[in-house]
């Protein structure tokens, strides 16, 4: 299965600035994450290896309505930053071991499924606004900007809507919607660091570099979210 | 003099200082002894904890509170701003969306506020047919453990049954992962069980006072999200 895997992440990465290898890239990705699914009983989501894959398809697929906007259309750039981004994180999950064992009770619930899923659509939408910051901050073209705030919206009410399904879990799962754990405190300073920026842009057009920039920044907090907490630092809320 | 410091707490720019020295608060919190991993602040009532810790370890959760006060107070004062401003302009949904979603992160925030004053948490281990008994004089029984095996040895699911005494008698329900029992506005959760060499279980017992205002803020967060995202598309 994990050919599949290598094939997707080949796609991406030598063939992603056309867009129709982009989509098989994408394609053979979500078979595998199909397969995985059929014989775990489940969605994939949990251990480093089944969550970054599952973070690379979110970005194949989340980065496709883009791939067909009008601003990008004729720009290989979008297509293979992005294609590069799947591969990257594609390639990542490729040396961790596939945990197969059985979900502990806890996790047996639609509503984990469902915050872990949108956080990865919120994250992988924030991968394609920093893509789209740069693509800005180097071409100057006001509606790179104004896709980036589509994205970064988008992924703001994907990532809120996580926050939700988390909420009505623990209190179901914990006894409480609030856990004060690392993978919170970030949890929470990704929705607020997110807040910040769609606000920091109603200051006016003066301030489209700093939300450009605000933009990329914002997805070194979603990577820290995502990876640096469960590495970095000791919590029982990880991968 | 009113009207200036009026202008300065409804300013965006104050609003975005504040988020931000959330945003640092937080991610100081996370590394110091009282937000890691470990720290007995998952254990008490927030406030319970505030009035205990030292001041070393709780310094950011305090600072926290306070720039958390003022966004509030800021959050409300921009969205009557924005309403007087733009009431002439624009559709009433385009108008309103933001509004609603800044009174859900309100709701949020006072129902933390609510959970971190009046609050319950208790945890402790019962033998099978051991009666618990409850802050406000409510007892529950706890019998029939059962574990099904998983094929790692550990459970692939468990349960036990409670009954709790009620003014109109005995009212029996089952408890397993997920699935808690409400009893007099505690939540009895089941946490782990052993069947083997004695039947014993671990429940924890709580109470959440803001949990049904943290839901009604997540829906009118979520309903004004979902309007935003509907009338700004195209945009």
């Amino acid at each position: 299965m994990k050919l599949l895997l290598i094939a997707s992440a080949a796609l991406y990465l030598f063939g992603s600035f056309k867009r129709p290898l982009f989509c098989a890239g994408l394609l053979a990705e979500l078979v595998y994450l199909a397969l995985r699914g059929a014989a775990l009983g489940r969605l994939p989501l949990v251990g480093p290896q089944d969550t970054l894959v599952f973070f690379s398809a979110s970005i194949g697929l989340m980065a496709v309505p883009f791939l067909f906007s009008r601003a990008l259309a004729g720009s290989d750039r979008f297509s293979w930053g992005g294609g590069s981004m799947a591969a990257l994180f594609a390639l990542l999950a490729l040396p961790f071991p596939t945990l197969n064992m059985p979900l502990p009770p806890v996790l047996r619930t639609y509503w984990f499924e469902l915050h872990v899923a949108l956080a990865f659509f919120a994250y992988a939408l924030f991968g394609i606004g920093a893509l789209l910051g740069a693509l800005f901050l180097a071409r100057r073209e006001k509606a790179l900007l104004d896709l980036q705030y589509r994205s970064a919206l988008v992924g703001y009410s994907f990532f809120s809507a996580s926050m939700v399904s988390g909420g009505i879990w623990g209190y179901y799962a914990w006894g409480t919607y609030w856990l004060w754990t690392p993978k919170e405190f970030w949890t929470s300073i990704l929705w607020l660091y997110y807040s910040l920026y769609l606000h920091v842009r109603l200051k006016g057009v003066q301030w489209e570099r700093a939300v450009a920039w605000a933009g990329i920044a914002g997805f070194g907090v979603a990577l820290f979210t995502y990876l640096g907490v469960s590495i970095l630092m000791r919590s029982s809320h990880s991968f | 003099m009113f009207r200036t410091t009026y202008n300065h707490l409804a300013s965006l720019s104050l609003g975005l200082w504040l988020m931000g020295g959330v945003i640092f608060l937080l991610a100081v919190g996370s590394f110091t002894g009282g937000g890691a991993e470990g720290s007995s602040i998952n254990d008490v009532p927030l406030f319970a904890w505030l009035g205990s810790a030292p001041l070393g370890q709780s310094w950011w959760l305090w600072g926290t509170i306070v720039l958390l006060a003022f966004l509030a107070l800021n959050t409300v004062l921009c969205s009557i701003e924005s309403l007087r401003l733009k009431y002439q302009r624009g559709t009433l949904l385009r108008l309103i969306a933001p509004q609603v979603m800044h009174l859900g992160f309100l709701l949020i925030v006072l129902a933390h506020l609510v959970s971190a004053y009046g609050g319950f948490k208790g945890a402790g281990g019962v033998m099978e047919g051991e009666t618990i008994g409850l802050p406000g004089g409510g007892r529950v029984q706890v019998a029939n453990i059962q574990a099904e095996p998983g094929p790692m040895g550990m459970p692939s699911d468990y349960s036990a049954s409670v009954s709790m005494w009620e003014a109109g008698g005995v009212r029996t329900a089952t408890v397993r992962p997920n699935h808690p029992v409400f009893y007099r506005g505690f939540g009895i959760y089941l946490k782990q069980v052993e069947v083997f060499p004695v039947r014993g279980a671990f429940i924890e017992v709580h109470r959440e006072p803001g949990a049904g205002l943290a839901l009604a803020g997540a829906l009118l967060f979520t309903v004004g999200n979902i309007v935003l995202l509907a009338v700004r598309r195209g945009r």
